[in-house]
């Protein structure tokens, strides 16, 4: 049990890779960017897991669909390749 | 006047000519229509990522303007029946541009379209970089 605080000590803090990075700007139309943020699935990671702050993802989460609406990605399937 | 980007994807087996005239007419509406066009760019042939219409390839087109919601919506009854459309989204970057920020985003655009014919020389390192970012991802993953 006491395990499992220690180990809540050392992990990282994620931090918004948006907000860190000015220059990263989201784009549906940059697909190669987006395919970073969606699993090899299709699917969008979850901000818990990707750090990205509230008015990123959803900036994110628009860009991914609208990326899907016009086949740079799909909807289902695999993103790599 | 609103700002618009368009994208639009022509069917693979149209001759250079069919495709040419395509976006001659899309851009005439909206010249038609006292709009300017901010930048236009042909993206060329590419994979699509799921099948439109049994094509797995398309020819897209990707338009910025500066227009009025009529064109818009004429432009897209067009395609809706112009079978050499595949699919097409029309995206309101902003409700209202001046002349002078028409002006200011033309020149932007040419500036961008002038760097990427440098980039495309320097090809290989970012796709580099695009690696290392994917495998932070999974490492992400693994931890939760």
């Amino acid at each position: 049990m006491a395990a499992r605080p220690q180990r809540k000590l050392f992990s990282r803090k994620k931090v918004c890779r948006f907000c860190m990075d000015k220059d990263l700007t989201i784009d549906y139309k940059d697909h190669k960017t987006l395919r970073n943020f969606v699993t090899e699935r299709g699917k969008i990671i979850p901000r818990r897991i990707l750090g990205t702050c509230a008015t990123h993802q959803r900036q994110l989460c628009s860009a991914v669909k609208r990326a899907r609406q016009i086949a740079l990605l799909p909807y289902s399937g695999n993103t790599q390749g | 006047m609103r700002r618009y980007e368009q994208v639009y994807i022509l069917r693979p087996s149209l001759s250079e000519n069919e495709i040419s005239t395509a976006i001659e007419n899309t851009n005439n509406i909206v010249l038609g229509d006292q709009g300017t066009i901010i930048q236009l760019d042909k993206w060329g042939m590419r994979k699509l990522a799921y099948p439109i219409k049994k094509e797995t390839q398309g020819f897209y087109v990707f338009c910025d303007f500066a227009g009025t919601p009529k064109a818009v919506a004429e432009i897209e009854r067009k395609f809706r029946i112009d079978d050499a459309v595949l699919k097409y989204m029309s995206v309101k970057i902003s409700d209202s541009i001046s002349d002078d920020e028409i002006a200011a985003a033309q020149e932007t655009a040419a500036a961008k379209a002038s760097a990427a014919d440098q980039d495309d020389e320097s090809e290989d390192s970012p796709v580099a970089e695009d690696d290392a970012d994917d495998s932070n991802d999974t490492e992400n993953e693994d931890k939760q």
